[in-house]
């Protein structure tokens, strides 16, 4: 869960819309730093939306779809995939939906062909070939109405114009995204039931109530389809990790940045998800927490003191100058894990609406003392 | 004695000749001044409305390369879904737009623009690049709220408006409230003067407003090669057409372009009057000179030197004057700019002019024009000058016998020229060469005015002498005598007043001809639609549940309901008017231009109602040079293109762009549109249908979305608004008479104050003050009297080219020429007064001298 950055996305958007959207059209240079969307996020507007209070209560397949009554909520996909002869490939596919207005009570349900809404939809898509060391990425914008943008649980349909994941006939999903000659079309099948982060779903973002979002994950879903780059496809295979939260209200002042760390072990098929929220003064906030996922589907839920994160590597965008991380090991004593990891390609940093890293990465180490690999997606953000 | 002369002592005695008689150069740098505003001002207000509707375009068009545009109701906005959903275009954005009026903000109509911001970014984002920003709003009211619009900041502080205030839009009459959410604060001039009569909606709300669910008025597309458009080109549904923005602003562009040319032409009109004015005031410095330059010529001074004092005498003038005159023709500009706008709105689409736009180029053209004019009217009196003999100067016998000699030549050159022109004229189609041909036979006629006048002066001799006695034949044979002056000055108040003759008929004609058509069409009793924010079109709808009551208002005996829409004539490259009608509303009385072979106004009516073709309007064929008969003419369906049969051709005034009728059922087939636009209403004969109109008028009280109108009304309100059209040729025709007017004056003027000597002489010989005011009188009355007479036929030489040629080829449309003796009596009447009143100033001059003064030299 990578609340900090799309909180920061969705309040970058806020932002956006109080100085003129149209100026981040032909984008100038003077991009917004993290550090204002941090601002933004200690002034949460969340007055008439629905807030994230009570665990439980998550049902499939409704809770795959939209939850307009919250501010914010986002479908978040990435993967590690291979082609046959063993080209490495990442991706990431995002939509995100941002409220401009609570829903009012009265509200007549506005008809199929109106423009008018509330909802706003925007979505990232990058590619990362990796032997070729191109980082490819791509944002789109549009509106929750006249079916240009939207989500639906049953039968699954997330889409803005013609990028879109679409429930297939016997179940799987199907991911298909395209821009300037690089696409992804891939079948995503499930392969075990959602994974409730948190206390049963709920996840405690920061230290007022009500600072939290509900959150699962689909892990370990497996996926192929192909991938295509400058009018070459390429047939591929991996494994994929999916999100969706919904949230109201953000985080505590004095967040600055965020490390979201997805991984899925080979052999087993654990999995480990965790983020941890950086304060100004370089601490880590205690409601970071994270999730150790077994193979039969059940969660261990990890606390801040769960883990250790040293970083022995950092790389600098040579786009942006921010310094990122770039080399990691991560201990965690109470699951004998411990893991040595780095990005599987440095430049995977976005250059969007807002900048941030967000990348393939590998791990590898020893789990109860056995030699042990995974793959992921980290994200970071607040980097400069 | 080349290279030692100086020409300093010339100059001087240019200097001290202006110091003598200042008037007269005052009179020429005015001539010249008037002459240069009219052409400055005329092309600055066309620039200016020009320039207007090209940043309106500029700034709604704004990057795109194509435009999506689809039938009368624009299109379905399911055509953009799919698209963006199925090909993924991304360089696509929706528009909705129409004409709407929000008084807080002015008067003027506002062209409410309804966009997708997320679709915007590639398009319009001169907000972004020129650093401005939408200021005290934000995205997300003008997203979430409706009626929510976006302005200026300039335009609302102006009007005293702030963001969160709420305003009235109308809407063919219907208001609701907008609110203003924001501000848009562009960082250059020219974002500005674009932005300055659009209103930014989100198309939610514009669609709203406008009553277009689910429909777009287009959608524009960014491609940067063809192969980007083939996707888009497989999926095109009938109905909807791909095309360049160049091509569809081109096209807008184009419509105004005759009009715009026959103001040009009418301010070149005053310009020629200009010139002999010019002319007139060079030939009069150069001929009272002449025995100076005798003696000049005497002393040394070569004819070559006198030629260039001469042109620079001028040249310095002109300049003078020319830089008054474009003085002159900001401040005309100013207001023509209003009326100019006026008909563009009227007869061809809105547009919004907020000041004129001083363009150099305009201005330096004026100089140009100005400068050129007065050297080329001086050039034949310098040439006079140049070769006159030193010992001939000193004659003006000699003068007077010259010109005498070329009275043959005079008549043969108005007869080349007149030939000339009536070539020229003959040109097929061409607009440039009928106004050169007219501008030929103009010029003809004033050469032929100083035969003319000698002919006319011998003729009224025996009466003047019985009227008037001796005093009488003075003055006649002084004007035959010194006809070198008179004639210059008889031949440019001819020209003047002819101009005003001709256009005055033109005008006439066109008045009558409207005012019979309007008879003769509007033969319904009442007529309802809603109030538009053009004269000429009606652009709204009506209500369904108005038309039904209308429709079943007792004692209505007969209805015809008209709905007129804009469709797409791809062969003629642009969008036509057409009418859908349920019957004709002329109850047979219409004139046809053209009819197939046998056929009555009730074959064709019935025939249209049958749905087997369309009829058309005189200037469609004119324009679009269609020939006897009527080929079928192509439209732009909803399901694709289609031929349509022609079955008449009916005279029309409403539209110079053309216009097409078809019957309404085989309209709603073809187009998917139901919106009715004007109910016609006939009434039971034992009804009084004032009294009917007036029933009506009280059941829709409060309704402003309906306009109801007695055909008298109408028609009343019909030469209103071509009575507002003609405003800018009225005003143009009263400049020229000013022009003529003053051109009179300083000819007339001169021509007494150079006699002072020859009535000393009179008065010495015994003439009282009486007789010499007589005299004064009797001589530019006569002089008067002459111009307006040979104005007559100049006059309607010039209308007659200005309805048959110049009409039909820049409007397409055929009048009758309507006569009336007011006009000609009008030009004689202002010639005679501008005389007269030119007598005056000499005579009052004349009157008071003292007579060894006058006389001394002698």
């Amino acid at each position: 869960m990578k609340a900090f950055f799309r909180f920061g996305l969705a309040g970058l958007l806020a932002i956006l819309g109080a100085t003129g959207l149209w100026l981040w059209a032909s984008r100038p240079d003077d991009r917004e730093g993290n550090s204002a969307i941090a601002a933004f996020l200690s002034d949460p507007q969340p007055a008439g939306y629905a807030r994230a209070l009570t665990p439980g209560g998550l049902e499939f397949p409704r809770d795959f779809g939209s939850h307009d009554d919250f501010q914010t909520e986002w479908w978040y996909t990435t993967g590690n995939l291979v082609s046959p002869d063993g080209r490495p490939f990442g991706f990431q596919f995002t939509l995100f939906r941002r409220a401009l207005a609570p829903p009012e009570a009265d509200q007549p349900a506005a008809a199929a062909d109106s423009w008018r809404t509330n909802q706003v939809y925007f979505a990232h898509f990058t590619i990362s070939d990796i032997a070729n060391e191109r980082f490819y990425f791509f944002e789109k914008f549009s509106r929750g109405a006249a079916g240009l943008a939207g989500a639906q649980g049953a039968p699954f349909h997330i889409w803005i114009e013609d990028w879109q994941v679409i429930e297939q006939p016997d179940g799987s999903r199907r991911l298909s995204a395209r821009a300037d000659g690089v696409a992804l079309d891939l079948t995503l099948r499930q392969t075990r039931p959602p994974v409730l982060h948190g206390e049963n779903g709920l996840s405690v973002k920061g230290e007022a109530p009500g600072n939290a979002s509900y959150y699962y994950s689909l892990v370990q879903q497996q996926t192929e389809g192909r991938v295509t780059i400058g009018g070459e496809a390429v047939a591929v295979s991996g494994r994929s990790w999916t999100d969706h939260e919904y949230s109201t209200s953000a985080l505590d002042p004095g967040a600055v940045g965020w490390d979201w760390f997805s991984l899925q072990f080979e052999g087993g098929g654990e999995a480990l998800m965790l983020f941890q929220i950086r304060r100004e003064d370089g601490t880590i906030q205690e409601v970071s927490a994270g999730s150790w996922i077994l193979p039969d589907g059940s969660v261990l839920s990890l606390a801040r003191e769960d883990w250790q994160i040293d970083v022995f590597e950092t790389w600098t965008s040579p786009t942006t100058g921010f310094t990122y991380p770039a080399g990691w090991r991560l201990r965690i004593p109470r699951i004998g894990l411990d893991l040595t990891g780095t990005p599987r390609m440095n430049n995977q940093e976005l250059n969007v609406s807002t900048t941030y890293w967000e990348g393939a990465v590998r791990f590898t180490g020893t789990l109860d003392g056995q030699p042990i690999t995974a793959e992921g997606y980290i994200e970071m953000t607040g980097y400069d | 004695m080349t290279g030692t002369t100086s020409n300093a002592p010339l100059w001087r005695t240019s200097l001290r000749r202006i110091a003598r008689r200042p008037l007269q150069t005052v009179l020429f740098v005015i001539g010249v001044a008037i002459g240069v505003a009219m052409m400055v001002s005329i092309d600055l207000a066309n620039r200016s409305a020009t320039r207007a509707f090209e940043l309106s375009t500029d700034a709604i068009t704004g990057r795109a390369t194509h435009r999506l545009v689809g039938g009368p109701g624009g299109l379905d906005q399911a055509f953009y879904i799919r698209l963006k959903r199925e090909i993924g275009f991304e360089a696509a954005a929706p528009i909705v737009e129409g004409y709407v009026a929000i008084f807080a903000l002015g008067d003027q109509p506002f062209r409410l623009v309804g966009v997708d911001p997320f679709a915007e970014p590639p398009f319009r984002s001169y907000f972004a690049e020129t650093s401005g920003r939408l200021v005290d709003g934000g995205i997300a009211p003008l997203l979430t709220e409706p009626g929510a619009v976006v302005v200026l900041d300039s335009l609302a502080a102006q009007a005293g408006a702030a963001p969160g205030d709420s305003l009235n839009l109308d809407l063919a009459g219907a208001s609701m409230p907008v609110t203003l959410v924001g501000l848009l604060a562009p960082a250059d001039d020219t974002g500005r003067d674009a932005l300055e009569s659009i209103v930014f909606a989100d198309i939610s709300s514009a669609q709203e407003i406008l009553g277009l669910r689910g429909r777009l008025s287009h959608i524009d597309l960014i491609a940067t090669s063809e192969a980007e458009l083939e996707p888009i080109r497989e999926i095109l549904p009938p109905g909807v057409r791909l095309e360049t923005t160049a091509a569809s602003s081109n096209a807008v562009r184009q419509m105004t372009a005759a009009f715009q040319l026959n103001l040009t032409a009418l301010s070149l009109l005053a310009l020629v009057v200009g010139m002999f004015l010019i002319y007139n005031t060079v030939t009069f410095s150069v001929v009272q000179r002449r025995p100076l330059f005798g003696i000049l010529r005497c002393l040394g001074a070569t004819g070559g030197q006198l030629f260039r004092l001469i042109l620079g005498e001028a040249a310095v003038l002109a300049l003078i004057g020319s830089l008054l005159g474009i003085l002159l023709g900001i401040l005309l500009g100013r207001s023509l700019v209003g009326l100019i706008t006026r008909t563009i709105n009227d007869f061809y689409f809105v547009v919004n002019v907020r000041d004129v736009t001083v363009d150099p180029g305009s201005l330096a053209r004026g100089v140009l024009f100005g400068i050129t004019a007065a050297l080329l009217a001086a050039l034949v009196p310098a040439l006079e000058a140049w070769r006159t003999a030193p010992n001939a100067g000193l004659r003006r016998s000699a003068l007077e016998s010259k010109v005498t000699r070329l009275l043959p030549y005079l008549v043969l050159a108005w007869g080349l020229l007149s030939g000339l022109g009536v070539l020229l004229l003959r040109i097929e189609g061409g607009l440039g060469p009928a106004f050169a041909g007219l501008f030929a036979i103009l010029i003809a006629f004033s050469l032929v005015t100083p035969p003319a006048t000698v002919w006319l002066m011998r003729r009224v001799i025996p009466l003047v002498y019985r009227l008037f006695g001796a005093v009488g034949r003075m003055a006649t044979r002084d004007i035959i005598r010194s006809l070198s002056r008179t004639s210059v000055a008889i031949a440019a108040l001819m020209t003047a007043v002819s101009v005003i003759v001709g256009v005055s008929i033109m005008i006439g004609s066109f008045r009558g001809t409207v005012i019979t058509w309007l008879n003769q069409s509007l033969q319904a009793d009442i007529y309802v639609s809603p109030p538009t924010l053009t004269a000429n079109r009606v652009e709204g709808e009506l209500q369904p549940e108005v038309v039904a009551d209308l429709l079943d208002w007792p004692g209505v005996v007969r209805a015809a309901t008209a709905r007129a829409v804009q469709v797409r004539a791809p062969e003629f490259g642009r969008d036509l008017r057409l009418i859908a009608v349920s019957g004709d509303v002329s109850n047979g009385e219409r004139s046809y231009a053209w009819l197939p072979a046998g056929w009555t106004h009730a074959d064709v009516w019935q025939a249209l109602k049958a749905g087997e073709g369309l009829i058309i309007s005189e200037p469609l064929v004119l324009k679009e040079k269609l020939t006897y008969p009527p080929p079928p003419v192509q439209l732009a369906t909803d399901s694709g293109l289609r031929e349509f049969p022609v079955l008449a051709v009916i005279y029309d005034y409403a539209s110079d762009q053309g216009t097409a009728w078809i019957d309404v059922v085989r309209y709603q087939e073809l187009w998917n549109d139901g919106e009715v636009s004007t109910v016609a209403l006939f009434i039971d004969e034992g009804i009084d249908f004032e009294e009917t109109a007036a029933q009506m008028k009280a059941h829709f009280q409060g309704r402003q979305d309906l306009i109801i109108q007695t055909n008298r009304t109408l028609r009343e309100n019909s030469i209103a608004i071509f009575d507002r059209t003609f405003a800018i040729t009225s005003a143009l025709r009263l400049l020229a008479v000013i022009v003529a007017f003053i051109g009179v004056l300083s000819a007339l003027m001169s021509l007494q104050l150079e006699r002072t000597r020859e009535f000393g002489v009179l008065r010495a010989a015994g003439m009282t003050v009486g007789q010499l005011w007589r005299l004064t009188a009797i001589e530019t009355g006569l002089m008067g009297l002459v111009a307006g007479l040979l104005a007559v036929p100049t006059g309607y030489v010039l209308a007659w080219i200005l309805i048959y040629v110049i009409n039909v080829r820049s409007f397409g449309w055929t009048l009758q020429m309507h006569l009336e003796a007011g006009y000609f009596l009008q030009a004689i009447g202002v010639a005679l007064t501008a005389a007269l009143l030119a007598g005056i100033y000499p005579s009052i001059r004349l009157g008071r001298m003292v007579i060894a003064t006058a006389i001394r030299s002698e």
